[in-house]
């Protein structure tokens, strides 16, 4: 399955980077939540060392395979993960307020982290698949958006995930932008847009949970209540700034391990990061996340054919909102949707599936064509 | 027909595969501009970065620093007040005081209306109270509860299982003896700091000295323990003062206003000898472990802030005065028999006709009229001096808080009658205590000694700090004529004196009695049903053991101090020789038992 020439084109540089910054992200987990106050060491890091290795053997099984064979079975694929949307707003276990998690005996995880990865590579089969006309008409985009998007959107609004809502359709906006459409239709949507943003936005500002209007209001401003609402945005900003240029040194940050920032080893590890490696270790990291992006674009550059260039595309794009977001809303830029920041928060499934799509990116890799270069 | 149709069908894969590819390089020149674009992004984030991380880095730590740092003071233990034999006077006991943490706390309303009966306040206020720190990690609910109510919310606690609850243990002062040398000790508040008496006095010395130390602490509210560091407790104060005789005082005048109706009554035990004070008691009283809410009536220590007209009493200075510039021979006779002197526009009477009586039975019958003649003879300049220097119109400077100097006029300000008037102990404003260091001095030989009521501070580790000796202000009076003048004050207890009633079998008594009018505020004249009876004196007479003044305020159905004031004086003394263990100088019938009574 594996011949020498493939081997040779594996990644490595990318697997390295990749590996550094989960490393990180261990560390990182392990210093915000050691005990200062408590009696002992939670044990998140050594859980989340383990889905490491996990994620390893996962992202080596998906890039020995030729992306061409999960692409066949991709609309089968995006069926089983539409039906287990539905299943976990029917039979799902609710954590921290929404309706996120299948547990299957001992083992529980998210299927909407798995439903992103059937999601791109349903639509990089679709787009692959078009006729050659090389952009999308209204109509072509209507029956995309309807397949692919509308029902599965609204069944993890339900959940509800905003987040998760919102990374699809910026996935979706990213990958059919890369194929081609009409500037007709550009032009008409961002008109239709602005004009509608104010009416669209009020009725989805009604629509929103109570928590999930409060997180935009608090967004806007965080003093309004800096006990509930706007908590986590000043919290995670004051964890931010006191780490100053270099940064206070490993396990010797307060806000994690002290309890202020909430979800200290997950969605806002980078504030941790930040706090004990200053400005100078941001960069860095940023650096680090940097390389994985550009090296995502690139190998949408080099893909052999199109089903690799939008694979590649709809995957370095999901990991490049993902990063954004996250980064945004620990440093008060974005609202907070509770989004994680890929390979180093603290979670198995969305772990796993970081990996999973770095596979996907090797595997495309592996098999470019020599002729494009 | 078949080949060309494969052929053109070829040329169409080509061709198609050609529009693939441009369409693809088209859609990978896109990706770059997305690449651009999100580098662009970041450029965007780093440019936040700084601002966050390196601009406002300062208002960002000290934002962090202070919601962990906790600054938490300890209280030292407040110094223990002894009376002169170290039995315990003031303490501290340890005491539960209830915290919440309203932060924590999901229903205020139940847990209101479960702590609000025990500790004594409405369900809403409390809930109110709670509600309004809503945010806060601390409240304080009940401060220094008594055991019971502490005990119940410990079991409160444990039934319901609330953690937003507990305890926090504080020193809270306490007084063993209760009312009993109220006046004296005063009382230290809720914090521990004295707000009268002893303790306002010797705060200083007493509170010692609290410690801030740093904490930290965590959003869930925990902070770290450890602290090891303790508060440096205060200093320990001996006092002159002996509860036993501070008790026996204080049942004796409680008795007194009740037999009496009387208004308010002091009595004030000195040793003549070194001015320490070895009781002193007030009526009113109040119990210092519950100050609140107590006027300032009863709370005042009469014995040095409130003045009086000392009346009779008084003429014993006159007479030491009189003596000591030699004007009078003891035995010199005077003729009072008109039983009135007119003086400037005012006459002055006597209470019973005497007739021709010598000097020393001016004093023993206490005759107005022979008071005035002495005075008279006597001279304004000269009462004057000796007036000021047996202390009137000074502080004595005893190491209370709130002493009155009294009121003492020079003689260019007195009209014609004052001279008079102050013969018969008018017209000057004395303390109780001022009157008695009097007296002590007249007992110890003519030394105007400094009153005390602190003999030594003591470190908690048991070493003197400061030491208090007996101090002597000035000479008044020769030792010959304290002699003469102690020896005519025996007279007054004597038959014939006005002051039988404050006879004690086995030991002379030296002393005098006092029966003012009081200055009715309404007239401004002399009220004729208020008075101040007092008696004033020494036990043993010529060693005394003990000087004592008792004064009986507005008592009702009595007004002369002879018969107030004198049997108080009586069964103190009494009391006071038993428990001091003074031997008997002579026995029922007044033969010397002692031979070498000084």
């Amino acid at each position: 399955m594996l011949d020498r020439r493939l081997l040779k084109n594996f990644d490595l540089g990318l697997l390295f980077v990749a590996l550094v910054i989960s490393l990180i992200g261990v560390m990182t987990i392990y210093s915000a939540t050691r005990p200062v106050l408590d009696a002992e060491q939670q044990t998140f890091y050594l859980k989340q060392l383990t889905w490491i290795g996990l994620s390893l053997l996962a992202l080596f099984f998906v890039a020995s395979l030729d992306y061409r064979r999960p692409l066949q079975l991709a609309y089968i694929f995006f069926g089983i993960g539409v039906a287990l949307l539905i299943i976990v707003l029917v039979a799902g276990r609710i954590g921290m307020g929404a309706q996120r998690w299948i547990s299957i005996g001992y083992f529980s995880f998210q299927p909407s982290e798995f439903f992103k990865i059937f999601f791109i590579l349903a639509i990089s089969r679709y787009l692959s698949e078009m006729e050659q006309e090389s952009e999308l008409d209204l109509r072509k985009l209507t029956k995309i958006t309807a397949i692919f998007l509308l029902f599965p959107v609204a069944f993890i609004i339900m959940q509800p995930d905003l987040g998760t809502a919102l990374m699809l359709i910026f996935i979706f906006i990213s990958m059919v932008m890369i194929f081609g459409i009409r500037k007709k239709i550009i032009a008409l949507v961002v008109i239709i847009g602005i004009i509608s943003v104010p009416f669209i936005g009020n009725i989805m500002f009604q629509s929103l949970k109570g928590y999930q209007k409060y997180r935009i209001v608090a967004f806007i401003d965080p003093s309004v209540d800096p006990r509930g609402i706007g908590y986590h945005i000043i919290q995670s900003k004051v964890t931010i700034g006191s780490g100053g240029f270099s940064g206070k040194g490993f396990q010797k940050g307060t806000q994690g391990p002290l309890r202020f920032l909430p979800e200290r080893h997950t969605d806002f590890i980078f504030a941790i990061f930040a706090e004990e490696w200053g400005f100078m270790g941001s960069v860095f990291l940023f650096l680090l996340y940097l390389f994985i992006i550009i090296r995502g674009f690139h190998t949408a550059r080099v893909a052999s054919d199109k089903a690799g260039c939008y694979l590649a595309v709809g995957i370095t794009s999901m990991f490049t909102f993902y990063f954004v977001i996250n980064i945004g809303m620990t440093l008060g830029m974005a609202p907070v949707v509770g989004v994680p920041l890929p390979l180093m928060s603290y979670g198995g499934t969305a772990l796993i599936s970081n990996f999973i799509s770095l596979g996907f990116i090797e595997s495309i890799r592996m098999r470019r064509s020599f002729l494009s270069y | 027909m078949r080949r060309r149709g494969a052929e053109k069908a070829e040329t169409k894969k080509l061709w198609d595969e050609d529009l693939s590819n441009i369409h693809l390089k088209k859609s990978k020149r896109k990706a770059v501009i997305l690449a651009t674009v999100i580098c662009f992004g970041f450029a965007v984030i780093s440019i936040r970065l700084v601002n966050l991380m390196v601009l406002n880095h300062k208002t960002l730590s000290q934002k962090a620093s202070r919601q962990y740092d906790r600054v938490k003071t300890i209280k030292p233990y407040r110094g223990v007040v002894w009376d002169r034999k170290m039995r315990e006077m003031a303490v501290n006991i340890e005491t539960d005081s209830l915290y919440a943490v309203p932060s924590k706390i999901n229903d205020t309303k139940f847990l209101s209306s479960k702590l609000a009966p025990i500790i004594k306040t409405s369900a809403a206020d409390l809930n109110k109270k709670i509600i309004a720190k809503k945010g806060k990690g601390f409240i304080w609910l009940a401060r220094k509860m008594d055991e019971n109510a502490s005990a119940r919310v410990a079991t409160l606690r444990n039934e319901l299982g609330i953690k937003t609850i507990d305890f926090f243990t504080e020193t809270r002062r306490n007084y063993p003896n209760g009312e009993t040398a109220s006046h004296i000790l005063g009382y230290a508040n809720i914090d521990n700091r004295g707000l009268e008496g002893i303790e306002l006095k010797y705060d200083k010395y007493m509170k010692g000295e609290d410690i801030e130390v740093t904490f930290t602490r965590d959003a869930l509210g925990n902070s770290m323990s450890g602290g090891t560091e303790d508060a440096v407790p205060g200093n320990n104060i001996l006092l002159t003062i002996d509860e036993s005789l501070q008790y026996i005082v204080e049942r004796e005048i409680s008795n007194a206003m009740e037999e009496w109706k009387a208004k308010a009554a002091v009595a004030i035990m000195m040793n003549p000898m070194t001015g320490e004070i070895l009781a002193m008691a007030n009526r009113p009283s109040y119990n210092p472990n519950f100050p609140a809410g107590v006027p300032g009536d009863k709370r005042r220590n009469r014995a040095i802030t409130d003045l009086y007209e000392p009346g009779s009493t008084f003429k014993s200075f006159l007479a030491a005065a009189a003596i000591e510039e030699k004007i009078v021979r003891l035995d010199e006779r005077f003729d009072v028999s008109q039983g009135f002197i007119v003086v400037g526009k005012k006459a002055i009477k006597d209470v019973h006709r005497h007739g021709v009586i010598t000097f020393e039975e001016i004093i023993q019958k206490s005759s107005n009229v022979g008071a005035v003649k002495t005075g008279l003879r006597l001279g304004a300049t000269r009462y004057y001096e000796y007036m000021k220097k047996f202390g009137f119109g000074d502080k004595t400077g005893i190491d209370l808080p709130g002493e009155m100097r009294g009121i003492l006029r020079r003689p260019q300000n007195w009209s014609g009658t004052s001279i008079a008037a102050l013969s018969i102990g008018q017209e000057i404003g004395v303390t109780p205590l001022q009157l008695l260091r009097g007296y002590a001095a007249i007992a110890n030989g003519g030394l105007l000694m400094k009153p005390y009521v602190v003999s030594e501070i003591i470190s908690p580790a048991g070493e003197v700090i400061k030491n208090f000796s007996p101090q002597v202000e000035r000479r008044v009076i020769s030792t010959e004529t304290a002699i003469k003048t102690r020896n005519i004050l025996k007279k007054v207890v004597e038959e014939g004196g006005t002051a039988r009633k404050a006879y004690i079998k086995g030991n002379l008594v030296a002393g005098k009695t006092g029966t003012a009018q009081m200055v009715d505020p309404a007239t401004g004249r002399y009220s004729s049903n208020k008075f101040v009876s007092s008696f004033v004196g020494f036990v043993p007479a010529d060693n005394p053991a003990f000087a004592l003044i008792v004064v009986v305020y507005e008592p009702v159905g009595g007004s002369y101090g002879g018969t107030v004031a004198a049997p108080v004086f009586k069964r103190i003394s009494e009391h006071a020789l038993t428990y001091l263990d003074v031997p008997m100088e002579m026995d029922e019938n007044r033969v010397l038992l002692v031979t070498d009574a000084r």
